[in-house]
């Protein structure tokens, strides 16, 4: 296993006269075809870590590495480039175009790179098969219901076969049957594409599934969990029950 | 291009705002073209009514002099151009009219009813009696409508002219109405009862010319200046004055339009603005699916480019349909110079409002859409 992303003593401070420390000099490694959970209390800043991988925000001070390059400092253009090619997004809310049908929207990111249409559709209609939607290619967001949308969601993530998905609570807004679902496609997907996942979630099931723990207190990883057969060896001292 | 997709369906997907910035800039055109066609419209009415009621060219006496003594053989001179229609010698002055206790001030114009007739087509505005009884008739008239009006001057009447110690009787032949403030004091009369009247003996105070090139009057004008030395004025001189007033006054007119416009651009930003507010969270989906900002400011551009075309042919086809509707309102002649107004409605002046409109349509766009491009994605996305 290669390292995919490596974190140095990111910090995130918001606020110009009262400072907020929203990461307090992290320090991250994240191996290719890892599944790793965030978890921790609300306001500790896992969003914003997410975000800062995600290439949707941008450091204070620290620097980030993904696949070798040092993205900390790259330009806006840059930056859009790599969303595009090596991230995958999945938000606690679907967030699809409303406009867009669910083919549509997987379309997008694809469209974006500038693939061809026809080409776009074809992969669109694969994802979508993927996840169980085969038979909803051209409804709406408001014709599928909220798990439905979600799977698009899922499925636009991986259309432009990223090397990170990230997912910010990505069933935290779907009943259980249907979260289990998700994490089922994406286990499946990490599996079958040795794809990185990143998942924040508050759903400590879901966290167990998986093959890493981060506990983000106060901006700062207070707690690391591997995964060792069926069972999880901690690093520090820590607690997970929240 | 999936930025032209994403334009169009947002434009599908709010049809309500699509069709207000469609109607904001239509508006703008279509007033405009109207307002353009109608001041085109006033002049060519002008010009119209100058070529059609007044000689193309006028020969006024010498300098020093105050009439025109050997008029026939400045007749004479005239005729040789091939353009000459008519060369038409007219005395005009004025005198007092009296009818039983009523008194009016009166321009007479004596003239022969022939040649006055193919100089101005005299006879196309008789309302009663016949112009060329004037031919015959020593002591006759032809008088304004509203001039007889006033006199409670019925046709046929006696009625009385005094110029200085000079009365005159004469009978109404006729009754003219011209549609213009003519009508109020207009009298014809035979050129010799004319001269009478003045008592200077055998003289004109004008030769009126009529051509068949109206194009051709300051070329003739200019040459009978060189040739003689009696005043040759062409109908352009004498319109000079109120067109270069028309011009200047189009200075203003270019203003207002430029504020309609400017109107009409604060109205599309706004437009675009609320778009784009409304839209901030797919812009930050768009941004972490991977657009950068080009792609997001081409989006809103293109949104307002797209709408640009539709909106300038609406607004020529309002503008048309307003022109065909002013067209056909009666307006009194008193206060326009016909009795309908004339909106000239070329295609130039629609295709420079639409450039005008488009570029405008254009601007309007842009720094909306730059400020949609410049949104923070992770702000975008969080909001509601
Ligand atoms: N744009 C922002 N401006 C100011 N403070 C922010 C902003 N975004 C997040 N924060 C603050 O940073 C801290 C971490 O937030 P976040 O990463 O969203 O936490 P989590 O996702 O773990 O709930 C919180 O205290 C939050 O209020
Ligand atoms: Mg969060």
């Amino acid at each position: 296993m290669s390292k995919i992303i490596e974190i140095k003593k990111l910090r995130k401070v918001y606020g110009d006269g009262v400072e907020l420390v929203a990461l307090d000099d992290v320090d991250l490694t994240i191996e290719e075809g890892e599944v790793l959970s965030i978890v921790g209390p609300s306001g500790s800043g896992k969003s914003t870590l997410l975000n800062m991988i995600g290439l949707l925000d941008t450091p204070s001070n620290g620097e980030i590495w993904l696949k070798g390059q040092n993205i900390s400092k790259a330009s806006s253009k840059e930056r859009a480039r790599l969303r595009n090619k090596e991230l995958g997004f999945i938000f606690q809310y679907h967030h699809l175009l409303p406009e867009f049908s669910a083919v549509e929207n997987v379309m997008m990111p694809l469209l974006i790179a500038g693939v061809e249409k026809k080409e776009a559709r074809h992969r669109a209609i694969t994802l979508l098969e993927e996840v169980g939607l085969g038979d909803q290619l051209n409804n709406k967001p408001n014709q599928l219901s909220g798990g439905q949308n979600q799977r698009v969601a899922v499925a636009r993530a991986l259309a432009g076969h990223p090397s990170i998905v990230i997912g910010d609570e990505p069933t935290g807004n779907l009943d259980s049957k249907s979260s289990d679902m998700i994490y089922e496609l994406l286990r499946k997907l990490n599996r079958e594409m040795n794809q990185t996942f990143i998942l924040v979630t508050h759903d400590m099931d879901m966290a167990e599934k998986t093959d890493r723990i981060l506990r983000l207190v106060d901006g700062k990883i207070v707690c690391e969990m591997l995964r060792d057969g069926d069972k999880f060896v901690t690093r520090d001292l820590c607690k997970l029950d929240k | 291009m999936f930025e032209l997709t994403v334009a169009e369906r947002h434009i599908l997907g709010n049809p309500k705002m699509a069709l207000f910035t469609v109607l904001s800039v239509a508006l703008a055109v279509g007033v405009i073209v109207v307002l353009i066609g109608l001041t085109e419209g006033y002049k060519v009415n002008l010009i119209e009514n100058t070529v059609e009621n007044s000689p193309h060219v006028t020969v006024e006496p010498k300098e020093e002099e105050d009439y025109i003594y050997l008029y026939r053989t400045l007749t004479s001179i005239v005729d040789v151009y091939p353009e000459v229609l008519t060369a038409s010698p007219r005395l005009i002055g004025r005198a007092a009219a009296k009818y039983k206790d009523n008194v009016e001030g009166v321009t007479f114009i004596g003239a022969d009813p022939v040649q006055e007739d193919l100089l101005l087509r005299v006879r196309e505005d008789i309302v009663w009696g016949d112009y060329y009884d004037l031919r015959f008739k020593r002591y006759a008239a032809v008088v304004g409508s509203d001039l007889a009006d006033d006199l409670e001057l019925k046709p046929g009447d006696d009625f009385r002219l005094t110029r200085q110690y000079v009365t005159i009787q004469v009978k109404a032949v006729g009754i003219i109405e011209t549609g213009t403030g003519l009508d109020q004091t207009l009298v014809y009369l035979p050129l010799e009862t004319a001269q009478d009247l003045l008592g200077e003996g055998d003289v004109v105070s004008e030769v009126g010319i009529r051509l068949s090139d109206i194009y051709a009057a300051p070329a003739i004008a200019s040459d009978l200046n060189n040739k003689t030395r009696y005043n040759a004025e062409s109908w352009q001189d004498k319109s000079r004055d109120i067109l270069e007033q028309l011009d200047t006054q189009q200075i203003y007119s270019y203003i207002f339009y430029l504020l309609i416009f400017i109107i009409s651009g604060f109205g599309i930003a706004n437009t675009m603005i609320m778009i784009i507010t409304r839209r901030t969270k797919e812009i930050g989906i768009l941004m972490a699916m991977g657009a950068d900002q080009a792609a997001i400011m081409k989006i809103f551009v293109l949104e307002s480019l797209i709408l640009g075309p539709p909106s300038v042919l609406l607004g020529g086809g309002l503008a048309y349909v307003a022109g065909k509707l002013i067209g056909n309102i009666e307006v009194p002649a008193e206060i326009y110079i016909a009795n309908r107004m004339t909106v000239v409605l070329n295609l130039e002046t629609f295709l420079f409002v639409s450039v005008f409109a488009l570029l405008v349509n254009f601007l309007a766009g842009i720094y909306p859409a730059y400020k949609a491009s410049r949104l923070d994605p992770v702000e975008a996305i969080a909001t509601e």
